[in-house]
């Protein structure tokens, strides 16, 4: 299963890079710059109140690694499956022919620093191992997404296979983010207003945006410590590292064409991340796409089910077992 | 320096294009303040979007009920109930007899049936009148109806919607205009929710027609008719009023309740450690 899915990897990334070899060209324009992309001839539209008109349903699917893999790795802790070997990859791939989809080739969405490598504090790391060789243990020790609370700001983008639908409103004053993946309506003030006090701290922190041009700007404050930055196994050695209240993540959102938006995240978490880091992704027009509710805490029989395999384990005497 | 300047000249348009927004935030340019001064939307509908809450008690029961002890002795008045006037017009709910039979059950086991005892998504008409703030996005097309409450969310569509695919908590929304009333055809439900915490319920055959009616700048009218052939004898309608919320600077917050759940639902399953701190001490009575 997992070669299968490795050699159908390996075909498509090589299928990919020689499709879009054009399509580096604007990656490489795009990169790693925080700046306004080139926005070329396209004039985005906008909305009654004048808002450039994000407007619609957008989909992930971006098989392009978290990160660039270093040798010392461990995919198979990340992925939730510590005695496996396999190499971690992004999440499932959409090969060009199949869906129509663009693949934009590039080593992995960590664009800062260069060299693709999120600078992640031993602490953190040591701790995210601890808690995913611990799922069996208690809920405490999942990830927010298998626990149905959230998939996280700004890692609730983050690509990861299925559940990909984000539906995009605007109203006066307001932007507001529909995520497929439990259902969350992310909703963005415009107006200006102050973050919350420093006594609210949020799962998802506290989101305020303006328009630099035709960026959206999100300036995302008031976490709280017990979500994580990532909480996907295609996010890889990211997946479940510990998000502090000191962090801050800055989302810039443009749409560059009729069915792309380009999707920069600046991280900052001075007790987690030696630097602050930057990944960048596209979010791809799908009008056709079907959100579904995803009712994920109504139907979580994974966590009782691991739990009680855990309880299982635990009493299972090491004679009984086969080989 | 260039870019300096490049991010101040930046950082004015932003701040003058904010202003113009709280602006238009607060006398909608297309809105004519006509009609008992309902605002209203660029095309002319009114417009809801804002932040919305019932007050009232039909959360606890959509009918008359008195002030009654809560089910944990040790929270005292904080846990009891307070009495309300029923919204169920007429006053009954029409339950066929077994319906009727069933719905004594449930209320005589409320904590351990009742769906959001356990943070399950509330359903519709429920999510409306739950004791959090919801928020309205209204545009010319969709209409998304988001909800403190366990991050629930809905999206209504305007004009046609293919059948659902499948069942769910929070059913599929189709809307329509009806002058200034924005009326939301809701099916496709599963049978899990309830309508409060009193043990009223439905089947799958639920069917709800709402209706929301702004009854000046600050209020809208909520009317719903629930329907299903299953467990009741006929249709019947429950209206209550939603206020706007005026607070400085009101925001939804987060109310994910898995994490208040997860030691009822999953605790007796985790790794003992030793330093366990008790559930609850608490006892529970109910009713």
């Amino acid at each position: 299963m997992r070669n299968r899915g490795l050699t159908s990897l390996a075909i498509i990334a090589t299928v990919t890079v020689v499709a879009l070899a054009a399509v580096a060209v604007r990656v490489m324009t795009t990169g790693a710059s925080t700046a306004e992309p080139a926005a070329a001839a396209w004039t985005a539209s906008r909305t009654a109140d004048g808002q450039p008109d994000l407007q619609g349903i957008w989909t992930n699917y971006d098989s392009t690694p978290f990160e660039i893999f270093d040798a010392g790795d461990k995919p198979g802790l990340y992925s939730g499956d510590p005695d496996g070997t396999a190499r971690g990859t992004g999440p499932a791939s959409f090969p060009n022919d199949v869906t129509g989809r663009k693949l934009v080739p590039r080593k992995s969405l960590v664009v800062d620093p260069p060299n693709g490598r999120v600078p992640i504090m031993p602490w953190a790391e040591e701790r995210r191992n601890y808690a995913l060789a611990h799922i069996a243990d208690s809920w405490e020790y999942q990830t927010t997404w298998e626990r149905c609370i959230t998939r996280g700001v700004p890692g609730g983008l983050f690509p990861t296979g299925y559940g990909s639908g984000y539906q995009i409103l605007q109203t006066p004053g307001y932007v507001m983010i529909l995520y497929e993946m439990i259902h969350e309506a992310r909703i963005i003030p415009l107006d200006g207003r102050p973050h919350v006090g420093p006594a609210l701290r949020l799962w998802n922190g506290d989101s305020r945006g303006h328009w630099e041009g035709n960026t959206l700007v999100v300036d995302v404050t008031n976490y709280n410590d017990k979500g994580s930055v990532a909480t996907n196994a295609a996010s890889q050695r990211v997946r479940a590292i510990p998000q502090s209240e000191a962090l801050h993540a800055i989302e810039r959102f443009t749409r560059i064409d009729e069915n792309t938006i380009d999707y920069q995240v600046t991280i900052e978490d001075p007790k987690v991340f030696t630097t602050p880091w930057t990944a960048s992704m596209t979010l791809n027009r799908e009008p056709d796409y079907q959100m579904f509710e995803y009712a994920c805490h109504e139907g979580n029989q994974a966590m009782p089910n691991t739990l009680s395999a855990g309880r299982a384990k635990d009493t299972a005497r090491p004679a009984t077992r086969t080989q | 320096m260039h870019s300096w300047l490049r991010g101040a000249a930046i950082a004015i348009a932003s701040a003058a294009a904010a202003v113009v927004v709280s602006q238009m935030m607060r006398n909608p340019v297309a809105g004519q303040a006509s009609d008992a001064g309902i605002a209203r939307a660029a095309d002319g509908k009114p417009d809801l979007n804002g932040i919305w809450q019932a007050l009232g008690t039909a959360h606890w029961d959509l009918q008359d009920h008195q002030a009654r002890s809560g089910p944990v002795l040790e929270l005292g008045a904080v846990g009891a109930v307070p009495a309300g006037q029923g919204v169920v017009e007429g006053g009954e709910i029409p339950y066929q007899p077994w319906a009727a039979a069933r719905k004594k059950e449930n209320f005589d086991n409320w904590v351990t049936r009742d769906p959001e005892v356990k943070c399950y998504l509330p359903g519709v008409p429920r999510a409306t009148y739950m004791p959090f703030p919801f928020q309205i996005l209204q545009t010319t097309g969709d209409i998304v109806l988001a909800y403190e409450y366990a991050s629930a969310s809905r999206v209504i569509r305007i004009g046609k919607a293919d059948p659902a695919p499948v069942d769910t908590w929070m059913g599929q929304s189709l809307g329509r205009w009806e002058g200034d009333t924005l009326v939301v055809d809701v099916t496709s439900f599963n049978d899990q929710t309830w309508f409060d915490r009193a043990g009223n319920f439905h089947s799958e055959a639920l069917h709800v027609v709402e209706r929301y009616t702004p009854a000046g700048p600050d209020v809208l009218n909520y009317q719903a008719t629930i329907e299903d052939p299953k467990v009741f004898t006929r249709p019947w309608n429950i209206r209550l009023p939603l206020y706007r919320r005026q607070d400085t600077n009101v925001q939804l917050l987060e109310f994910k309740c898995v994490e208040f759940v997860e030691e009822m639902m999953y605790g007796s399953l985790r790794k003992k450690t030793g330093n366990e701190k008790p559930f609850s001490a608490a006892r529970l009575r109910w009713p």
